[in-house]
């Protein structure tokens, strides 16, 4: 009976996938155009799952090794199920293989089963409490249809009864697997995500790559649409990535806004993108919520607003003001979905349509278009931190061999102090540099994470307009921000430049033998790795050297390196103020005060100022220009003499 | 029974402004107040509409400075296109005159050109309608019967009716004006229409020339405690013991001068 029963039953779920499927295909199609190379990205897809993607999920090992077992072995065994049953190529060795890979799968499920027993908070439930059993139903199943075709039991064992019994659990897991797999079940993310590994928007992440930098708004179309709106404002693969996700939580896991209590849950945010795309309402979400937010209120369809401008839509707006853009739930993500791309693209609607920026928001914007930096200072102050420093600038030398980028940090006494170690630290190393001095503007860095395009393109013409009348072989800053925006965001734009950040920098000079450091004598040090520089553009190891060529024994934190911590400063976060319950630099500093150091070290202004700013801190925070200056071998400073106290005048 | 409240016509003068630090067109703060108490109203009162007016020349700084006003939700302004120098009060009056709306909303001072502060008055004299300056609020409109709230220092406010049609001049004191978005003041439309235009001739003579900071009295603190130090930066600079020289030589001038200066201590 099965003999004939089996081949219609495998048929008929593979006939309802493929109508699943191309329904699905048509939802994500809702999506704007995107140009992806087609074949290319599918020809990469293997590569990209099997090197790229469990490179991020090898970082469990045990969910690691029973996502193999599982995924392979059903994959394995859905191809044999098919050549053996469907098409009842039984002879041979396919049969035995068929076994060996639905046992294979059977053991994966176990895990599946025992990870299930006491799920992690991150973990979502509802249907996907049931995948460990569809899984065992579809292995077990298997292997036991499969038992008689090759000759272990008897064609005719058992009665009528256990074959339909069978046929029902085969039933159960075919739906599962095979149809689910395209209707919305929780297999779909087998099915989004090969889709999606093969048609990244972000095809340079794979094999070691990093793709990091904001893509650019077309702002010379006057009706090309000014960031996202509505769900089908994404491109097509934006929302195939949204499908592709598995709810595995590991983004939650990492996010500093959702663990500060701030309404913001990368995991809920990119499901809400699903129910957008297919249209609906989240109650059927069954994660952590947004914090302070129940679920079941929200709902929204492909072409309705996604934040509303009154009341409530798909997604609060102050959901999307509070993401730091730290990064770490895409480095997180094993399915490599582009989360920080999709906050800002919704970002970018909320400030250039509805003009609605949140607390500071509107007033840093107002300040940068006026006065080219977000605190309103006048421009012509840039130096004045300078006064005494007789800095040469670009204006006067024309060329030099390095060129000094300050960034806003200029106009900000902590980071003044920066400023003025780096300056000790290039001139002891005798470097040829300049600065832009007043002829230098913000980046652009804050108007672009606020979602202000316009005045981002406007201040990085500028810039590069600057920079084209000046010839330097390399911009070294001691801010990330600006780091990454000059040498990862400008290209777009037309500007291409070597930039170095200021460990890197001081490391390349330590290298060479151009700097000389006295023997460390504080005492321990730990290192916060700022964002803007270590997932963003890689840097883990110069501001380590560094501080090893100090003579610091670093005290790593339990979240350090591409894990790190956001200290909070980031995205416009301390702009938009979103008010969670704990504050994301006192979580940081926590994170210092386990390891016992006395001494943080930084390698960013908005990280030194968050964390400079946590009340009743275990441990000091400095600089690497700082530690390093105050290293230095070198001729004593004469300046430091002690001076009469002046009456104060006000 | 309750008189119905219905919609109001309002304009908003608009001007373009000028950024204090950097001297960049901008719109003029007290405009955009002047229009988010406009927008305010559209709000409360249904059926109104809302209508910018700016007269001046056009040009490419001064269009992206008056987009910014457009940029608050509107989808269009008039300009009254004139040549530089030009008065603005003739043709602003003839338009207003020619289609009276019911409520005209300005800034109290323009941040360049003469800045003198005299547009409402001598538009409202020209027009005869009543004038209020240091709006705060307008609370309802009954019957052609504005009634308003108008600041006074320290917080204190006087609640006035006025006559339609009038004029309303704002302050710091108005709402602050809401973000200007970048999609709707691109997308708007400059209506403009060229006026006949009468040269300013008071103007034409002035002789114009950068302001100077005022001097302003140095404080010179002794303190001994953080205490003291804080009262002395919260005083007010205070005088008192000051004296006006006229008809004297430059001699006896500069005398006088390094007296002050040996009694302040600045010179020693």
């Amino acid at each position: 009976m099965l003999e004939t029963l089996l081949p219609i039953l495998i048929f008929a779920a593979l006939g309802l996938a493929v109508i699943g499927a191309w329904r699905r295909v048509r939802l994500w199609r809702q999506g704007r155009p995107s140009a992806v190379p087609l074949l290319k990205g599918l020809a990469a897809m293997p590569r990209r799952y099997l090197v790229d993607l469990h490179h991020v999920v090898g970082r469990d090992k045990v969910m690691s090794n029973t996502h193999v077992a599982t995924a392979g072995g059903f994959v394995a065994a859905a191809v044999l199920m098919i050549l053996v049953h469907g098409f009842g190529l039984a002879q041979g060795i396919l049969g035995w293989l068929l076994l060996a890979a639905s046992a294979t799968m059977f053991v994966g499920s176990l895990f599946v089963a025992k990870r299930r027993r006491n799920p992690p908070a991150r973990l979502s439930r509802g249907p996907w409490m049931r995948l460990p059993k569809s899984l065992m139903a579809f292995s077990l199943g298997v292997f036991l249809i499969t038992l008689p075709t090759v000759g272990v039991l008897p064609e005719d064992f058992g009665s009528w009864i256990l074959a339909l019994v069978l046929a029902a659990v085969v039933v159960w897991g075919l739906g599962e697997m095979v149809f689910g797999m395209t209707w919305g079940g929780p297999m779909k993310h087998a099915f989004a995500g090969a889709l999606h590994l093969a048609f990244h928007r972000r095809a340079e992440r794979f094999g070691g790559g990093r793709s990091t930098g904001l893509k650019a708004l077309n702002l010379d179309d006057p009706d090309a649409k000014l960031g996202v709106e509505t769900p089908s404002d994404f491109t097509w693969n934006q929302l195939l990535g949204f499908d592709a996700c598995v709810q595995c939580g590991r983004c939650e896991a990492v996010c500093p806004a959702f663990a500060a209590g701030q309404p913001l849950n990368p995991k809920k945010l990119i499901q809400d993108m699903v129910v957008g795309l297919a249209g609906g309402s989240d109650a059927a979400y069954a994660g952590s919520p947004y914090p302070g937010k129940p679920v079941g209120e929200h709902h929204g369809s492909p072409q309705g607003p996604i934040v509303a401008r009154e009341g409530k839509a798909l997604v609060d707006a102050e959901t999307l003001w509070s993401c730091t853009t730290c990064r770490a739930c895409v480095e997180e993500c094993p399915m490599m979905i582009e989360h920080v791309d999709a906050i800002v693209d919704m970002r970018r609607h909320l400030t250039l349509e509805h003009g609605n920026t949140p607390n500071k928001g509107a007033e840093v914007l107002d300040n940068l278009i006026a006065t080219d930096n977000p605190g309103g200072f006048d421009p012509g102050s840039r130096l004045h931190w300078a006064a005494d420093l007789n800095l040469p600038l670009m204006a006067d030398v024309k060329q030099a061999e390095v060129l000094l980028w300050l960034g806003d940090g200029a106009f900000d006494m902590r980071n003044q102090r920066t400023l003025r170690s780096l300056v000790k630290v290039l001139r002891a190393a005798e470097v040829e540099f300049a600065v832009l001095g007043t002829e230098e503007r913000d980046s652009g860095d804050v108007a672009r994470r606020l979602g202000d395009e316009a005045t981002f393109q406007s201040l990085a013409k500028r810039n590069i307009a600057t920079l084209a009348r000046y010839r330097f072989q390399r911009i070294v800053t001691c801010d990330p921000h600006s780091f990454h925006v000059l040498g990862n965001e400008y290209g777009e734009l037309g500007g291409q430049y070597e930039v170095r950040h200021h460990s890197t920098f001081i490391a390349e000079l330590y290298d060479a033998g151009r700097l000389a450091f006295a023997p460390w004598k504080g005492g321990s040090v730990t290192y916060h790795d700022p964002c803007y520089l270590g997932r963003y553009n890689g840097e883990y190891e110069a501001p380590r050297n560094v501080l090893k060529a100090l003579g610091i024994e670093v005290k790593e934190m339990e979240r350090s390196g591409f894990r790190s911590r956001c200290c909070g400063g980031g995205g416009g976060a301390p702009i938009t103020d979103i008010p969670g319950e704990r504050r994301i630099p006192d979580m940081r500093m926590n994170d210092v005060r386990e390891t016992g150091a006395e001494l943080v070290a930084v390698g960013c202004p908005q990280c030194t100022a968050m964390l400079e700013g946590v009340v009743d801190a275990s441990a000091e925070v400095r600089d690497i220009a700082e530690l390093v200056a105050d290293a230095l071998v070198a001729r004593p400073a004469a300046g430091a003499t002690h001076r009469p106290q002046a009456e104060e005048v006000i | 029974m309750r008189p119905e409240q219905q919609g109001v016509e309002v304009a908003v003068l608009v001007s373009v402004g000028r950024h204090p630090i950097t001297g960049r067109a901008r719109r003029a703060d007290q405009d955009a107040r002047g229009l988010e108490l406009a927008l305010g109203l559209e709000r409360q009162l249904s059926g109104s509409r809302v209508s910018l007016l700016h007269a001046g020349p056009r040009g490419e700084e001064s269009e992206a400075a008056l987009r910014g006003y457009l940029g608050m939700g509107l989808e269009s302004l008039t300009l009254l296109e004139q040549a530089e120098g030009s008065d603005a009060i003739p043709a602003l009056a003839e338009h207003l005159a020619a289609a009276p709306p019911q409520l005209v909303i300005t800034g109290a001072r323009a941040e360049r050109g003469e800045g003198s502060g005299l547009l409402p008055y001598a538009l409202a004299e020209r027009l005869g309608w009543p004038l209020v300056n240091g709006l705060a609020a307008v609370e309802k409109v009954e019957n052609g019967v504005a009634t308003v709230l108008q600041a006074l220092p320290r917080g204190q406010r006087r609640r006035l009716k006025v006559r339609l049609p009038a004029i309303l001049s704002v302050d710091g004191a108005a709402p602050a004006a809401r973000q200007s978005a970048f999609g709707p003041a691109r997308r708007a439309e400059l209506e403009a229409t060229s006026v006949a235009a009468e040269p300013d001739q008071e103007l034409a003579q002035w002789q114009l020339a950068p302001a100077r900071k005022r001097p302003k009295r140095l404080k010179i603190v002794k303190a001994a405690s953080a205490r003291e130090r804080f009262k002395a930066a919260a005083a007010k600079a205070e005088g008192g013991s000051g004296q006006v020289l006229t008809d004297v030589t430059p001699e006896q001038g500069a005398e006088a001068i390094l007296k002050l200066l040996e009694e302040e201590g600045v010179l020693r």
